[in-house]
């Protein structure tokens, strides 16, 4: 075992940050965890996280303030950490790009701040996504070649990753970490937060919207939030061997062919029709679908369209361990968790069912 | 025994005389007359071990000696050792041991040896006769569960004589297996009055009688929970562990190669990627309501809530048809078999006999309550029914384009646009009718013989269509109204679902377009034949309307 270290994580009550969180201290590190609010850190499986044998301190900031909104004694104890992993990030989609700025692009730079201050090595977790509309492959040690991002998010993390780049070529110790879309768990399926693909699979199942375009041969990646937090936990753990690397955390490609066939095999649920985008017209959809289309299935319109494969060589050297196998297996099971959790199945009545037409999970 | 030892080698030695000599042989008398059962027309069974190295045939040898029929086996010494090792590996998952590989143990190890008997005995203390029984019992007690538990998810969705028959084989599995525990271990349940008889319980003797003569009259619902509930009193009694009367415990379950398509309102279920079954309006909202992985009674008041009636029955119909299993919780899919019977697995219904068979919204079929099997494998359906979309547009198409070479006076244009239209109407006749691949064009007409018989004015108005030439506009007018008829009969003659007029407004022509990407979908699915590559270019490339500015 490595010797223990201290560890800032951004964004640990986050989906990632929590189960990175936990990791790090199983293995006997102390993790400083930066929160902008306070509370119990829950682990995907809905637990609470119990720390050990390495100790948890939570330290109170908000990574959009200059400084992390650190106190004096805050900013003291951040400066002994040996790593920090930067997890957090805003990852809805449609919101306000200016939203998207102040959280993921200022917010890394205000991290990048405090890395440089005493030359902390940073673990960086961007998105695999940052590839933006492309078909084909994108490879780990590419990051802006002129690409077009596909939303705002994807522009944010963008320019988040090449902030670090360059903050990297002025000398701080970095690896970077770029989930493709981060989901249930390998095993069980089972998810804590629903968000990215989960609206999407809602509004679709229930037959909300029954026309999409998109193309039968897009590839979506879908990564178990375990493998991409034992990712994220290696870089910082053996950041010696991370350092200067980009490395994707990719799990399973699935076509909306697959997703098709897949989402067939369930009685309760409604098979989109997949059209090609360029036969597609939102304004010809039925007035109860728009709405569903406007609000959800829109935001995503850009995964439908894309063809693109991770490459990750890299990574793969990097954790020594076989790629993902089983993506129809995997996308069962986490529809079947959605099902045993209610989140999926026979649509709610109409009067609830019109009090959140975008399907979310918002709270 | 029946027989004495005199006449049982009476019997051997005019036996063996019927056989080639050379080989010395043990012999044992195997079957219900060594078990101490059997009557004057009993077969005899001899079982002749061997300790030769080579496989010994399996198929027996009959011989007729003194009116009796005489079975005669033949096995090795090691033959034999592998059946008890057999049966040893497999008593830890009973549902999958085989009945015959146990009845021939069971036959050895309580025959009755004739010569050899040193031989014989070495052969049966390969699997002591006290494990033997426990795996006997076991075997039986997996397949009494099995019906039990079927019998109780059977009462839950109201078929209730079905429940009562399962019922009844699970008391005979039931009883079969603690009689197995007390040493009688013959398979056959015909000499189950004879095994409980020496069994030397009158009470569970009698009790058990009692309850197979109380099986409920047809129909009768509330006896038939009566019924279940006092054989499965019995069954806990003898000690059988697995079946508390908690339907809960069973679930609905997915089965792998299951996949649901819909076009229009039709729900269509394929099984394996080989059968389409059509279900009507009232199965299909019962099949839509399921969420698999529930208990049963709870996916009960789900489908209750789509308004159907009795959607129980359609419930069992599609377990029937292998389309949903049932499975109890910790004990995984309950797979009911009778006494001696493997388990019987999906049922193949008659195919659907409706014509035509397709529209572009789907399959006829026979009712709301319909779970009906197209006659037609998947992929061929799926090709006929993409077809019979393609046709539809190209009819459309091809009268549009003689409308406007009429007009523009370009005859011979207009011959070939009326001649591609007929040809268009006649290939989605065929379609609506599951033909598929197709005839060529040019056969058209003449393989209309393979439709019903009411189609053949359609044969001779087409044939009259093919050869139809213009060089006047009033000939071209005519050629159009008669186009225009024989189109509309085409229509009369499979339905209007089948031919919407898709360029009627834009409306009909999305409409038509979105029929065609549902049926693209479950083609994609299959693999199967897309029409002619225009269509793949329609219904994935550009998707708008012919002639027309987008």
């Amino acid at each position: 075992m490595p010797d223990p270290m201290t560890v800032l994580v951004t964004g640990a009550s986050g989906f990632v940050g929590a189960e990175v969180t936990a990791r790090l201290t199983a293995a006997g590190h102390t993790v400083l965890t930066l929160l902008h609010r306070t509370g119990d850190l829950v682990r995907n499986n809905g637990r609470k996280l119990t720390p050990g044998p390495g100790t948890l301190t939570a330290v109170s900031g908000d990574v959009t303030r200059p400084g992390l909104g650190l106190t004096d004694e805050a900013r003291r104890i951040v400066a002994g950490a040996d790593r920090i992993v930067h997890c957090a990030a805003v990852t809805d989609f449609g919101l306000s790009y200016a939203r998207y700025e102040r959280i993921n692009v200022a917010g890394t730079r205000n991290v990048l701040d405090i890395a440089l201050a005493h030359r902390t090595p940073l673990v960086h977790v961007s998105t695999a996504y940052v590839c933006g509309e492309r078909d084909g492959t994108a490879r780990e040690d590419e990051l802006d070649v002129g690409q077009h991002p596909g939303n705002g998010y994807e522009r944010s993390k963008l320019t988040a990753e090449t902030t670090v780049r360059k903050t990297a070529a002025d000398g701080l110790p970095v690896a970077v970490v770029r989930p493709s879309i981060v989901t249930g768990a390998s095993r069980t399926g089972r998810a804590r937060d629903r968000k990215t693909v989960y609206p999407v699979l809602r509004v679709l199942t229930r037959g909300l919207v029954r026309t999409v375009p998109g193309h039968y041969d897009a590839l979506l990646d879908l990564v178990p939030v375990d493998r991409v937090a034992d990712m994220v936990t290696e870089a910082a753990t053996r950041f010696e061997d991370a350092e200067g690397r980009t490395l994707h955390a990719v799990g399973h490609e699935l076509t909306l062919r697959d997703f098709s066939e897949v989402l067939a095999e369930y009685p309760s649920f409604r098979v989109p029709r997949f059209v090609p985008p360029s036969a597609f017209s939102a304004s010809a959809l039925p007035d109860r679908e728009r709405p569903y289309h406007d609000r959800v299935i829109a935001l995503y319109a850009t995964y439908f369209r894309r063809r693109v494969h991770f490459d990750d060589t890299q990574a793969a050297a990097f954790v020594g361990r076989p790629a993902a196998t089983g993506a129809r297996p995997y996308l069962r099971r986490l529809l079947d968790d959605c099902l045993a959790t209610g989140y999926l199945g026979p649509a709610l009545g109409p009067e609830q069912t019109a009090a959140r037409p975008d399907g979310s999970t918002h709270r | 025994m029946i027989l004495t030892e005199d006449q049982l080698q009476d019997l051997l030695d005019k036996s063996l005389a019927e056989l080639p000599r050379g080989t010395e042989w043990a012999v044992t008398l195997e079957g219900s007359i060594a078990e101490g059962f059997g009557n004057p027309s009993s077969d005899i069974d001899f079982l002749l071990v061997g300790r030769s190295e080579d496989d010994l045939p399996t198929m027996p040898s009959l011989l007729f000696v003194d009116g009796r029929r005489v079975e005669i086996r033949t096995r090795s010494v090691r033959q034999l050792i592998d059946q008890f090792r057999a049966v040893e590996k497999g008593a830890k998952q009973p549902g999958r041991l085989f009945e015959d590989l146990l009845n021939r143990c069971q036959r050895l190890l309580h025959s009755h040896p004739l010569r050899g008997h040193a031989l014989i005995e070495e052969v049966k203390a390969v699997l002591p006769v006290e494990r033997f029984r426990r795996i006997t019992a076991d075997w039986w007690a997996h397949r009494a569960r099995q019906s039990l538990r079927h019998a109780m998810a059977m009462l839950c969705l109201g078929e209730s004589d079905e429940a009562a028959d399962w019922t009844r084989a699970g008391l005979v599995q039931t009883v079969k297996s603690w009689a197995a525990g007390v040493g009688e271990t013959y398979l056959e349940p015909k000499w189950l009055s004879m095994q409980l008889d020496r069994a030397g319980r009158s009470d569970v003797r009698d009790r058990y009688w009692r309850l197979e003569a109380a099986t409920p009259a047809p129909g009768d619902t509330d006896a038939v929970h009566a019924y279940l509930a006092d054989c499965l009193a019995f069954a806990e009694d003898l000690g059988l562990t697995g079946v508390p009367r908690q339907p809960e415990r069973v679930t609905v379950e997915r089965v792998a190669g299951i996949t649901t398509w819909q076009t229009g309102d039709r729900v269509h279920v394929l099984r394996g990627r080989r059968d389409v079954f059509a279900l009507g309006d009232e199965a299909g909202a019962v099949w839509r309501s399921l969420v698999l992985g529930r208990p049963l009674p709870r996916v009960l008041a789900t489908t209750a809530c789509t308004g159907v009636r009795a959607p129980g029955p359609l419930l069992a119909e599609f377990l029937r048809y292998g389309l949903i299993r049932l499975a109890w919780k910790g004990g995984g899919t309950i797979t009911p078999s009778l006494p001696l019977a493997a388990p019987s697995g999906p049922v193949t219904p008659p195919p659907s006999t409706a014509r035509p068979l397709l529209s572009v919204r789907g399959a006829a079929v026979g009712g709301p309550r319909a779970v009906d099997l197209m006659p037609l494998p998947a992929d061929r359906f799926a090709a006929a029914a993409m077809s019979l979309v393609w046709s539809n547009v190209v009819v459309e198409n091809a009268v549009e384009d003689l409308t406007g070479a009429l007009q523009r006076g370009q005859w011979r244009v207009a011959e070939i646009a009326a001649r591609r239209a007929v040809h268009a109407a006649l290939r989605g006749l065929f379609s609506a009718h599951g033909v598929n691949p197709l005839p060529t064009d040019t056969d058209l007409v003449r393989c209309l013989d393979l439709l019903p018989s009411g189609t053949a004015p359609i044969g001779e108005h087409a044939g009259d269509l093919l050869w139809r030439t213009v060089d006047t506009p009033e000939r071209g007018d005519a050629l159009l109204t008669e186009l225009r008829t024989f189109i509309g009969r085409v229509r009369g003659a499979v339905g209007a679902d089948s031919f919407p007029l898709s360029f009627e407004s834009a409306d009909t022509w999305r409409a038509t377009l979105e029929l065609g990407y549902d049926w693209l979908r479950i083609g994609a699915h299959l693999d199967a034949e897309l029409p002619i590559e225009e269509a793949r270019d329609l219904l994935a490339g550009h998707g708008t309307q012919p002639h027309q500015a987008r």
